[in-house]
């Protein structure tokens, strides 16, 4: 392989990171303020996909609008799903059992509603767009990807900046770092986790409609990106919001290189071998590394 | 505390009691339906309806009932002057292997059932054929094709599909064809991208028999496998492209090769001919992928253009008792499965599961809808019919390319 050859990749590598980052955002943000491991997150991906599905189909809503419809509305549906079902929870600053389950428990809810809905055959969004290329030179870029790549990093700076400008933010970073000052200076905890849980649940819809736009989808669509949110949340450091942007970065550039040097067969467990890795050598994460360095420094 | 104790000590027979009794209830209910095999013959299938294996399987089993339907509707199977209807009993295995075996297992011991059609699928098709000699029960599968189920000197076990080598060797005998004819030039690059079973192992062994026995011809420049139920290749077609070939083959099932194909056109990629083994003109392909799916071969084991008239009389029966029209291979294969196996009970004249098995080893279905006419299995339990070559050209046409003698269109190669 020549260097060019490698330029292909390289650029692969970099816009399937935005889509990796924009999947995994919400997971962090849940995880953050509430400590919930959101299983339910695939499930959710999976619903935003039929949704920009759904909207396509009957109304010809363009699936990059639908993505951004899915934002206020899969907003709203985390708010409701939060009054249902997480409030109940108990109250700890460790992942719990029942959280766990219950996410899951919401989870193979979601699944079996959408078979009931759209049954068991995979769908996909075809627009003229989705086989649109753009030749640069030695690099063919789709289009398709690139959009996704522009929506998913324009969507994740201006959740970055709603948390480091907005009350809201404040309040979110302040429960992260110790829920228990935060309570004391007048957060509402109850009301940010809510709010919180509203914008996970919105991220998960907007990426399973971007997602929508590059594969096709049923109602197990969502499992193989739920290891991969995992991945990148467990190597951003858990709950870090620029952490999470870096480990989307790694994993997408470990998975594209390295099934260049290995056979395609084994691409399956690169990330469990990564999730392991980090585990084991970096259980803080990027995020982690370096807060250590600059500590040392 | 007393009275309490014994009044819990009570309730506690009660429920015992209770729970023999409902148990007792089920047995009842159970026995007369296995009662009825008397009268009847059990037809255990076992197909996926569900999961990602499901599109096809549902398609099988639409082929198995529509046989059952039509022989029941004749008055069923004759044994010694007796008619027997068939009474098919089905399990949906979700695309699972484990519990695709559990339930053939089921169907033979459970269900007493005098014969088992299952198996959609290679992998689904590898678990479920250790059972047929366990508990000595014929099986067909009309949908796993790969030697290896074949090669393990099972008794009880057939398969109504020719195997995937040969699947292998027709394709390159296809292109070769178009080297001969002048459509491409010798010497061209082949890249071979293969589903991780012994399915795709077989695939890669007919090309490369057919290569070597015609030096010149083509060379493999890319062979890699990759595993099924992936959502993602794009790292596969990056080395699929730096490998430079002219010909790009898979061999996928239904949901990886509208993936796959849909990450090879986002790709940018071209080559001058390109194939996913068996699968291509699938109607739900066309759904996914419209035109990106035109100029695609594939090599299949039926097709609704054979000029045979028990063909068209199929496709219309089918059409009546669906509603729609067969989508590639997958009813016609399972249809003649079931024919041939109620032509061989017939044959044995009787219900016995050996006399069955040595009725099948010689039965011939003589008006088959599959290429040759003729289906019957071989010393192994396999099928060897001939392969035809289809191919996707514009305005949703499917035409057989090959062999010639038989085609409905002339090919179209290199891809424009």
């Amino acid at each position: 392989m020549s260097l060019i050859d490698y330029l292909d990749p390289l650029v692969a590598a970099v816009l399937l990171a935005g889509i990796y980052a924009a999947m995994s955002v919400g997971m962090t943000v849940i995880y953050g303020v509430m400590k919930i491991v959101n299983l339910a997150h695939a499930g959710l991906m999976m619903m935003g996909a039929y949704f920009a599905y759904e909207l396509f189909e009957r109304f010809h809503i363009d699936p990059v609008i639908a993505a951004i419809i899915a934002l206020p509305v899969f907003f709203l549906f985390g708010i409701a799903v939060h009054w249902l079902l997480v409030r109940w929870l108990p109250k700890s600053d460790q992942p719990t059992l029942s959280s766990l389950l219950l996410m899951f428990g919401f989870w193979l809810v979601l699944q079996n509603v959408a078979l009931l809905i759209w049954g068991n055959e995979d769908r996909s969004i075809f627009t003229p767009m989705t086989f649109s290329v753009i030749q640069m030179g030695p690099v063919s870029i789709a289009k398709v990807r690139l959009i996704v790549f522009v929506l998913a990093v324009v969507s994740v700076v201006i959740l970055q900046i709603v948390l480091r400008r907005s009350w809201f933010g404040r309040a979110v970073r302040a429960l992260i770092q110790n829920p228990y000052a935060a309570q004391i200076a007048g957060v509402d905890d109850r009301r940010t986790a809510m709010f919180s849980f509203g914008v996970g649940t919105a991220f998960a819809g907007f990426a399973g409609a971007l997602l929508a736009m590059l594969y096709s989808f049923s109602p197990d669509f969502g499992r193989q990106f739920l290891l991969r949110s995992f991945v990148i949340i467990v190597l951003g450091g858990l709950e870090s919001f620029s952490g999470v942007a870096v480990g989307a970065l790694i994993l997408a550039l470990v998975e594209t290189f390295s099934i260049l040097f290995v056979p395609a067969s084994y691409q399956p467990a690169i990330s469990y071998a990564l999730l392991v890795v980090v585990l084991l050598v970096l259980p803080k994460g990027v995020a982690g590394l370096l807060e250590k360095k600059w500590r040392v420094a | 505390m007393m009275r309490n104790s014994v009044w819990f000590g009570c309730r506690r027979w009660r429920a015992a009691l209770l729970l023999v009794a409902g148990c007792v209830a089920l047995f009842a209910a159970v026995i007369p339906a296995a009662a009825q095999a008397g009268d009847s013959i059990i037809l255990g299938v076992v197909m996926p309806i569900s999961g990602r294996e499901g599109k096809p399987g549902q398609y099988q089993k639409e082929g198995i009932e529509l046989a059952i339907k039509q022989i029941n509707d004749k008055g069923g199977i004759t044994i010694k002057g007796k008619k027997y209807a068939i009474k098919e009993v089905f399990y949906d295995d979700g695309s699972d292997s484990a519990k695709s075996a559990t339930l053939a297992e089921r169907a033979m011991s459970s269900d007493n059932a005098t014969a088992v059609i299952g198996g959609y699928s290679t992998a689904l098709g590898e678990a479920e054929s250790v059972m047929p000699d366990r508990y000595k029960t014929p099986w067909i599968t009309p949908g796993a094709g790969a030697t290896s189920i074949f090669s393990h000197g099972y008794e009880y076990v057939f398969g109504a599909l020719s195997p995937i080598a040969l699947l292998g060797s027709t394709t390159a005998e296809f292109l070769g064809s178009l080297v001969d004819q002048g459509k491409l030039k010798k010497g061209l690059k082949i890249a071979l991208a293969v589903e991780n079973t012994d399915h795709g192992i077989d695939y890669v062994n007919g090309i490369q028999d057919w290569i070597n026995k015609h030096p010149g011809y083509f060379t493999v420049v890319f062979n890699e496998k990759f595993e099924l139920g992936g959502t993602d290749y794009s790292g596969l077609l990056q080395k699929v492209k730096a490998a430079r070939a002219d010909i790009f083959l898979s061999d996928a099932h239904l949901q990886d090769y509208i993936t796959m194909h849909r990450q090879y056109l986002q790709s940018g990629m071209h080559h001058q001919m390109i194939s996913y083994g068996a699968r291509g003109p699938e109607a739900d392909a066309r759904k996914a992928l419209g035109d990106g799916i035109n100029y695609i071969f594939a090599g299949i084991w039926w097709s609704g253009k054979l000029p045979y008239p028990q063909v068209k009389q199929f496709i219309s029966d089918y059409k009546q008792f669906t509603g729609h029209d067969p989508d590639s291979w997958y009813a016609a294969t399972a249809y003649d499965a079931t024919r041939l196996l109620a032509q061989a009970i017939q044959q044995a004249g009787s219900t016995d599961k050996t006399k069955i098995r040595d009725a099948l080893r010689k039965a011939e279905l003589k008006d088959s809808l599959l290429p040759g006419t003729v289906l019957k299995f071989g010393a192994n339990g396999q099928a060897g019919y001939p392969f035809v070559i289809v191919q996707n050209q514009p305005g949703g046409k499917v035409e057989i390319v090959y062999p010639k003698n038989g085609a409905t269109a002339e090919p179209i190669a290199p891809t424009p």
